[in-house]
């Protein structure tokens, strides 16, 4: 492949029964990168994902591979995999098949399918591939939907919730596969979880959605970079925080932590010198609570 | 694995830190081969792009340099670079503080200058 995949989604809408659970949503996703896709449950994380592979028509709005619409356009769909989670109740569907069997679909379906690859994988994870997926623990059914992502060696790959049942070390694991595999191919990945604190290093880039919307889209490191909580006295943290984005405060007493964000490129020293104020980095999961924890704050009444 | 990042900084300044402070404790010498950028991303379990970020970083200051098509080296003249580098922020990253905290605690001058004098002694043993 010499050109490099560029997924695009432009204005894309989705409503379930006149609710609109994705909304407006503009994004690219480029071979070469990992991005990490957070948001609270309902956020619509899954949605987008569904729409950008075609799995689910949107509303309104349109996805393109380098330029060409991706829905009911099997060329287009070679080149990106979206291993769903798999529902394990669902008896008639996959549940039905053994491992080997729900493998073996997979490989008729990505032409790009690596088999050695997914052999070393399923060694590496331990699986039975004789076991029937309706058996298989949590734990199991996403190293299989790893192990199809993985070995689909497509260029657009998205893993929904891949580690969720894992344990550490078959997170560590998966983690180290991942980076392995996409320094080799320079494939792209997109990962949507809800463990960001050890998936942050992972990231290169975040994509932030919130109540259907796009809400940031940055690199991890800028975004990271542009976080602060600045605490204090009331009065000196309210004269220090006059030009910062201030997301959510804690008040004990006297005492006030604003959690705020600069302008990217913005260097926050200089607009608290002189006051009596701590900085305190902001790691990505306490950003993520930061930007999206007030919604439940306001259901508290206060 | 994840050898000792913190959440909180960014990921490619502490990369930067980290290989200077293998090249001060003579871990990395002068004129050897840096780690590469997935060597890096490996060993840290981090994005590629980030550990380059943080190679590019002392590229820039000249302590380490390119070699076309075998990586990256470690410049000669680079450790006493960073040490001067660092002595430049001791101040503000540790005597200012210091100071600071000791002024809030009431701690005189001479109690100051005696317990920096107590902890070299105690260093030296």
């Amino acid at each position: 492949m010499s050109d490099t995949m560029v997924l695009s989604c432009e204005h894309l809408c989705k409503e379930y029964n006149g609710k609109r659970v994705l909304d407006d949503v503009t994004l690219q996703l480029e071979q070469g990168h990992i991005y990490g896709l957070i948001g609270r449950n309902g956020a619509g994380k899954t949605t987008l994902l569904s729409l950008l592979t075609a799995q689910n028509p949107a509303t309104s709005g349109r996805v393109t591979l380098n330029g060409e619409p991706v829905w009911e356009n099997q060329a287009a769909l070679d080149h990106i995999c979206f291993s769903r989670e798999i529902n394990p109740l669902n008896t008639f569907g996959s549940a039905a098949y053994k491992v080997k069997e729900y493998l073996r679909i997979a490989r008729a379906y990505y032409p790009n399918w690596d088999e050695p690859y997914a052999e070393r994988l399923i060694g590496i994870f331990g699986l039975d591939v004789k076991k029937r997926i309706a058996k298989l623990s949590k734990g199991m059914l996403s190293m299989v939907t790893i192990v199809v992502a993985l070995a689909s060696r497509a260029e657009i790959t998205i893993l929904d919730e891949p580690v969720a049942g894992l344990d550490v070390v078959a997170r560590e694991r998966f983690y180290q596969l991942l980076l392995e595999d996409q320094m080799e191919t320079g494939r792209a990945f997109v990962i949507s979880t809800h463990i960001i604190e050890e998936a942050a290093n992972i990231f290169e880039k975040v994509i932030l959605l919130q109540d259907g919307r796009l809400r940031l889209m940055e690199d991890t490191d800028e975004l990271v970079s542009r976080f602060w909580a600045v605490s204090g006295r009331e009065d000196e943290v309210d004269a220090a925080c006059t030009g910062l984005t201030v997301y959510h405060t804690d008040r004990m007493g006297r005492a006030k932590t604003a959690y705020v964000s600069t302008a990217p490129g913005q260097n926050i020293r200089p607009l608290v010198a002189g006051r009596e104020v701590d900085l305190a980095p902001l790691s990505l999961q306490k950003l993520f609570v930061a930007v999206c924890g007030d919604e439940a704050a306001e259901v508290s009444g206060r | 694995m994840n050898l000792g990042l913190s959440e909180e900084r960014s990921i490619y300044l502490q990369i930067g830190e980290k290989i200077e402070d293998d090249i001060l404790r003579g871990i990395l010498l002068e004129e050897e081969r840096a780690p590469s950028t997935n060597e890096l991303a490996r060993a840290y379990a981090i994005n590629p792009a980030t550990a380059a970020k943080g190679i590019n970083l002392l590229v820039d200051q000249g302590i380490l340099y390119k070699k076309r098509g075998i990586g990256m080296f470690v410049a000669p003249g680079a450790k006493s670079q960073i040490i001067e580098k660092r002595k430049s922020s001791f101040y503000t990253r540790f005597v200012l503080g210091l100071v600071e905290e000791a002024r809030s605690l009431s701690i005189t001058e001479e109690e100051l200058i005696e317990m920096i004098r107590r902890a070299r002694e105690e260093g030296k043993q």
